[in-house]
């Protein structure tokens, strides 16, 4: 009995990764079809790239302020502050920032994402799309995915920069320490491939983000709590796959 | 005789539940034909399967003479835009104003020019009896009467051999479902575009049909004209039509 229950499991897990990889499929064949709908990719990049920068912002440089305060309280038993900068520089670049600018944009949204498509869905207007001879994954789900896959990196930089001069912050105007040596420690350890791996891993869960909000919403039913129910799945599975992706992107990376 | 749907046979399974068996029907060009029915008999997998939104198990389905089962892609969307919807919530697009609701199948669809589609749009609203004040509000503002209008306008502005009805005048007030049943009518007569509706209103189905089936349990048990509906001894129709709770009809 447990086996059969345990075997059913690892069907349906191997039947959902194959519905999520033939729904991208699709959005992807579709989408780099022409007609371009220009004007739903131009809002689209509105909502996640500039609506996400505040939420993004904010967490980057609170991000920052913490990790000072945390490596000084574990570094300076070594003598080691000097060590601060470039800690905090590395922490931001490679892994806090793709990583926390990801799970905010999916808490925000790819929950959105979800209940939008997800209330289109059963409110029967993705059948009026197709009645009316609009592919729906071509008018929304590809504009969401090319979008989340191209401007999240942006994001990630911009998480980077805020969150190394939350750093800068604390260190100089709490910790007193000397703002040029400060600058000088963070750049002095700056490598191309710090910047360009957490641009990669933005890119990488960008997509994962708008894939998983656009698959939960297009396959909702059950009214408003089955949209509920598919707004939850959203941000549970994109926040675990982002986590998962950042490990085996990490291990391939460095 | 020219017949704008034709279906044969039409099965269709969820599972072990068959939805749809060997259903046929035929709806000749201007006609209005009005499939009644109780919950669960299948009214809205059988237009499903016609539009081509769900794939159906048996059978074949022809609009305008040719199997939608044939149709490549391109060719499939093309024919739906020789078919207008006006779904039960009237689906029309939250996001999207008014006007922009009515041309999208010309903008889209048929990749017309904006300007020559708000304008075709413009002329449709009126035809339904909404002037230019609700072309740049949104669906959220309308009342229930209203975005069905709207939702009318929009599937008749791609200029449809067909209109699908799901139930029309559903949630509706009684003078509300009066208007649009005349609209439907006026579609149907004036303008000689042919209707598949489906619907549990008894008024509505005398208003707008030329002949009626009688769907149960997925088949097709009773077809006449409207006329036959008042006359006929046919159990299930007779019940139907007097709402009676006694007789062959079971409710679910």
């Amino acid at each position: 009995m447990f086996l059969v229950r345990v075997g059913r499991l690892f069907i349906s897990f191997l039947a959902s990764i194959g519905n999520v990889a033939v729904f991208m499929l699709r959005s992807l064949s579709f989408g780099f079809a022409p007609p371009y709908y220009w004007r739903q990719i131009l809002q689209q990049a509105v909502q996640i790239g500039y609506f996400s920068l505040p939420v993004v912002g904010m967490t980057a440089l609170f991000t920052g302020m913490a990790m000072t305060l945390q490596c000084y309280a574990g570094f300076s038993e070594f003598t080691a502050e000097n060590a601060i900068p470039s800690v905090v520089m590395i922490a931001m670049t490679r892994e806090l920032g793709p990583v926390l600018t990801a799970l905010m944009v999916a808490g925000r949204l790819g929950a959105s994402m979800t209940a939008e498509i997800g209330t289109m869905k059963v409110t029967e207007q993705i059948d009026a799309l197709t009645t009316l001879s609009v592919n729906s994954y071509k008018y929304l789900v590809f504009p969401r995915l090319l979008t989340g896959t191209t401007l999240l990196p942006f994001l990630v930089f911009i998480d980077d920069i805020i969150g190394i001069l939350g750093g800068y912050l604390v260190g100089v105007y709490h910790l007193n320490f000397n703002a040029a040596n400060y600058i000088r420690n963070t750049f002095e350890a700056l490598t191309f491939s710090d910047i360009s791996s957490g641009l990669v891993k933005g890119a990488v869960f960008g997509f994962l983000i708008c894939l998983m909000g656009c698959y939960q919403g297009y396959f909702s039913k059950g009214g408003a709590e089955g949209v509920g129910r598919a707004t939850t799945n959203s941000v549970v599975t994109s926040s675990i796959l982002i986590l998962l992706f950042d490990c085996i992107l990490t291990f391939i990376l460095f | 005789m020219e017949f704008v749907v034709e279906v044969e046979n039409l099965t269709k399974s969820f599972g072990t539940k068959a939805v749809l068996q060997g259903v046929s029907l035929k709806i000749r060009r201007g006609e209005s034909y009005v499939v009644i029915g109780g919950s669960g008999s299948g009214k809205s997998v059988l237009v499903k399967c016609i539009l081509g939104l769900i794939p159906y198990d048996v059978g074949s389905i022809k609009i305008n003479g040719r199997d939608i089962s044939k149709l490549s892609q391109k060719e499939l969307f093309q024919t739906r835009l020789k078919c207008g919807v006006l779904y039960q919530g009237g689906a029309l697009f939250d996001s999207l104003t008014v006007i922009d609701n009515v041309s999208f199948g010309l903008v889209y669809g048929y990749g017309m020019p904006k300007k020559k589609a708000y304008a075709i749009a413009l002329e449709k609203l009126r035809s339904v009896d909404l002037d230019e004040s609700v072309a740049r509000i949104y669906p959220a503002e309308l009342s229930g009467g209203m975005m069905k209008r709207v939702a009318l306008a929009r599937a008749i502005a791609t200029a449809p051999d067909i209109i699908f009805f799901d139930e029309p005048t559903t949630g509706l007030d009684p003078i509300t479902s009066g208007t649009i049943n005349d609209l439907i009518v006026k579609c149907t007569k004036e303008m000689g575009i042919s209707a598949l509706s489906i619907t549990h209103d008894i008024n509505s189905l005398k208003h707008i049909s030329n002949r009626v089936g009688l769907l149960h349990n997925g088949k097709m048990i009773w077809e006449g004209s409207n006329a036959e509906l008042t006359t006929t001894t046919n159990p299930y129709v007779v019940q139907f039509i007097n709402g009676n709770s006694h007789g062959p009809f079971t409710s679910n």
